[in-house]
């Protein structure tokens, strides 16, 4: 089971992720991404406080768009994620990629460091 | 009736009546004699009654074995054949009275002897006509019989046979008993004149036939009773054989049935045509209703549903206007229409564009008053599959509010018969499919258990033993091995995002890719490198592989370690008694697509000792989960191996997989590919 629910604050574009993540329902984590990239968002985070597990599917769908990210200048992080969750995306190397960050006032506040 | 074939039961009964009525002619003859004598024949007038009962007896009985042959006849052949016999009845009895008329007074006219010849066989006749009618009846009569019907006719039959018998208690005067007997038997026959049950089942042709035979039977039956009432008033004969209760009760049970039935024939005329239409409209439902079968086609069912609805509708013309999207094509989608006509009437009828998804104001039939020259109603009904319109059925007529509301009932349920059936037919062509691509998933899944090694190689030095399961049919695990000398062998296992049927096609590339770089002595980094770069060119956007690559000298006793992405591997040392994950830096296979990946892989040489485990994993292992929802992790994993070390790798294998299940449990979940490589060095080389 997996809920997105999308909020702006500013400038940036939150996508709250409540649940699992896994092969299933990835598309659902696919569209709200490219929804938001379409919009032309400069700024996207990822709130995975709530996100309970995420699938190798689920990593597929971050990864894909990491050039995108850097082609249109678009700012990416996640923050909140729980030991486990986190452990995932740091085996397959993906904290080197992506900007995972404790919590939204660190994601903001490194908002010019990247 | 016995059933012995081999008898001609029909003929031996002909000989015998024909036998039975010359000797009752003789008979009669004799007594004829004597009494015109005054002499005694010494025959007595019992012995004319018993011949005159046993001739009725034959009689019937070869009736009945006709009957008995020909059960299976239609009603208008029957009702025919008792015409004709009554036809003859009559013809013989009008010929005598002709030849009569010729005698004049002559002396030949008033011949006791002649004229008794004649009366004989005009009885023969008159009895054959009335049992063969008799019987001619109760068939009609029990035709669709219930146990009240077959009650009422052995009750007819036994009081029939009482009045067969009736003639030795009442010798043959015509007084009280006789009158009250009548009268009961043709209470007891216009009871069972009811029973005309055959006669809906006659169409308006068959009914009109009916109408002529019925009237032929009761002019005969007319003639013949006039003729026996005038022997009976002629005192020239002292032998009186008809004024019998017998043939006097079957005369009124003819002519009471062949008068019922000839007026509910009549009366049935106007309404024939109604009943014929509900018999079509079954039959045409039965036919909808059979559901089709795979070789043939939904056109069919389109076709026959097109002609139901017209003929029940009594349309002057019809077509079948079908969705474009379903590639469907009907040979003759117009009746009784040219296209010009089609075209000019679809216009009025479609006026805007016409969708063809269902909404629920389109899915009722619906009744269209036109504005044309010819035609000025029509009907519209959709057939709705899926919420999808399949097509429209558009009936037309040439005078106005031409459908009523039974039509549009009869064809509201003709048509959903037919989405019904087209359904089926789609849901088992459907069915036949989904069986097909189990065979081809089987096929895959052998073709892929066949990409992962059988043996491992392997030298005395250490040993080896894998295991991979699968979430569904195919899965995205790899594990291989490959010696590049005698004491250099590399071991890989990866696992590719996803699972099903893609992963599996990458998990095969990973194989290619493997089994092609390995042979260039690549060390462990620079084939990931490389391994990434040829990954990237057919790896989907969205997906990656994790691996783990170890590369052993077993001289050195020393292996050179890569890890991408992957779980990292835990390594069992004897000399410490203690296990731990061998942590390195290395980024997923196909997540960075450039030059850039090589800042992301390292690879490091570590000594290992006799004794010491590698157990390689995908994360399928670890993610677990028993029915509290927690994972089999990390920790577990190591408290076992620690436990476990001594066991060989196959018993270590087994007894990792089993303490996984027995976790999981039953109601748990392994909703992943999972696969277990374990290797334990055992002596030095």
């Amino acid at each position: 089971m997996l809920r997105i629910e999308k909020t702006k604050e500013d400038n940036k574009d939150i996508l709250r992720l409540i649940g699992e993540v896994d092969a299933s329902n990835s598309v659902l984590l696919d569209q709200s991404i490219q929804e938001v990239v379409h919009q032309g968002t400069s700024f996207l985070l990822i709130d995975g406080q709530e996100l309970g597990y995420i699938s190798s599917a689920g990593l597929g769908v971050f990864m894909s768009y990491l050039d995108d990210f850097s082609e249109r200048g678009i700012r990416f992080a996640i923050f909140g994620l729980n030991d486990q969750v986190g452990e995932v995306f740091k085996i397959l190397g993906l904290d080197r990629l992506i900007a995972i960050v404790p919590d939204k006032s660190t994601a903001i506040a490194s908002q010019h460091e990247s | 009736m016995i059933k012995t074939t081999s008898l001609p039961l029909g003929r031996i009964s002909l000989l015998l009546a024909i036998l039975v009525w010359l000797a009752l002619v003789l008979v009669d003859l004799v007594r004829i004699f004597g009494m015109i004598n005054n002499l005694d024949s010494g025959i007595s007038e019992e012995v004319t009654w018993i011949l005159e009962i046993l001739f009725f007896f034959f009689v019937y009985l070869v009736y009945r074995h006709v009957f008995w042959k020909t059960r299976q006849a239609d009603f208008l052949t029957l009702i025919w054949r008792g015409a004709s016999t009554g036809l003859f009845a009559a013809g013989s009895g009008l010929l005598t009275e002709l030849i009569y008329l010729s005698f004049g007074e002559s002396k030949l006219g008033t011949d006791p002897f002649l004229n008794n010849i004649f009366y004989h066989i005009n009885f023969a006749w008159t009895s054959a006509f009335l049992i063969s009618t008799a019987l001619l009846w109760k068939h009609l009569i029990l035709y669709q019989k219930n146990k009240a019907v077959v009650k009422q006719w052995q009750v007819f039959e036994l009081s029939m046979l009482g009045a067969l018998f009736f003639v030795f208690f009442n010798h043959n005067n015509f007084d009280y008993s006789f009158l009250f007997g009548l009268v009961i038997l043709l209470v007891v026959s216009i009871l069972l004149a009811v029973n005309l049950k055959w006669i809906p089942y006659l169409n308006f042709k068959e009914k009109w036939k009916t109408l002529l035979f019925l009237f032929l039977i009761l002019m005969s039956s007319g003639v013949l009773f006039y003729r026996v009432l005038s022997y009976g008033n002629e005192a020239k004969l002292q032998i009186n054989l008809t004024d019998n209760l017998f043939l006097m009760a079957l005369f009124g049970f003819v002519f009471a049935y062949g008068l019922f039935s000839f007026l509910v024939t009549l009366f049935n005329l106007p309404t024939s045509s109604v009943f014929e239409q509900k018999l079509t409209e079954a039959i045409n439902f039965q036919k909808l209703s059979q559901s089709i079968q795979p070789e043939e086609n939904e056109e069919q069912v389109l076709d026959i549903l097109l002609d139901s609805c017209m003929s029940a509708s009594y349309s002057d013309c019809a077509w079948i206007a079908l969705n474009p999207k379903e590639q469907l094509q009907v040979k003759n989608p117009l009746r009784l229409l040219d296209q010009p006509t089609q075209t000019s009437l679809a216009s009025l009828i479609f006026n805007e564009n016409q969708s063809w998804t269902s909404t629920s104001s389109t899915e009722q039939a619906q009744s269209i008053r036109l504005n044309h020259p010819i035609y000025k109603s029509a009907l519209l009904i959709p057939l709705v599959i899926n919420k999808s319109i399949l097509a429209r059925i558009v009936l037309i007529k040439e005078v106005k509010e031409g459908f009523n509301k039974e039509m549009m009932s009869i064809i509201g349920t003709f048509a959903r018969q037919a989405c019904i059936s087209v359904e089926n037919h789609r849901l088992l062509n459907q069915a036949i499919a989904n069986e097909r691509y189990q065979e081809e998933l089987k096929i895959a899944q052998r073709v892929q258990k066949a990409l992962l090694p059988l043996q491992l190689d392997h030298p005395d030095s250490f040993e080896i033993s894998a295991y991979s399961n699968t979430a569904d049919e195919v899965g995205g695990d790899y594990y291989d091995t490959y010696q590049v000398n005698p004491h250099h062998f590399v071991v890989i296992m990866g696992d590719v995002s996803g699972k099903g049927t893609s992963a599996a096609f990458h998990m095969a590339q990973m194989k290619g890719v493997f089994q092609s770089l390995i042979q260039l002595g690549l060390k462990p980094a620079e084939f990931m490198k490389k391994a990434n770069a040829a990954l990237s060119k057919c790896l989907e956007r969205n997906h990656f592989i994790t691996a783990s690559i170890f590369e052993i000298d077993t001289a050195t006793q020393t292996f050179c370690h890569a890890r991408a992405g992957h779980i990292p591997t835990l390594w069992y040392r004897a000399q410490e008694k203690t296990a731990e994950f061998i942590s390195i830096e290395g980024l997923g296979l196909g997540i960075v697509r450039n030059q850039s990946y090589q800042n992301h892989v390292h690879e490091k040489t570590f000594d290992y000792q006799q004794g010491d485990l590698l157990v390689l994993l995908t994360d399928g292992i670890l993610e677990g989960r028993n029915e509290k929802g927690e994972l089999f992790g990390y920790d577990r994993l190591k408290n076992l191996v620690e436990a476990h070390h001594q066991l060989s790798p196959p018993n270590l294998q087994q007894a990792l997989i089993d303490s996984l299940h027995q976790f999981v449990g039953g109601d748990g979940m392994i909703d992943d590919d999972y696969s277990l490589l374990v290797i334990k060095f055992t002596q030095p080389e």
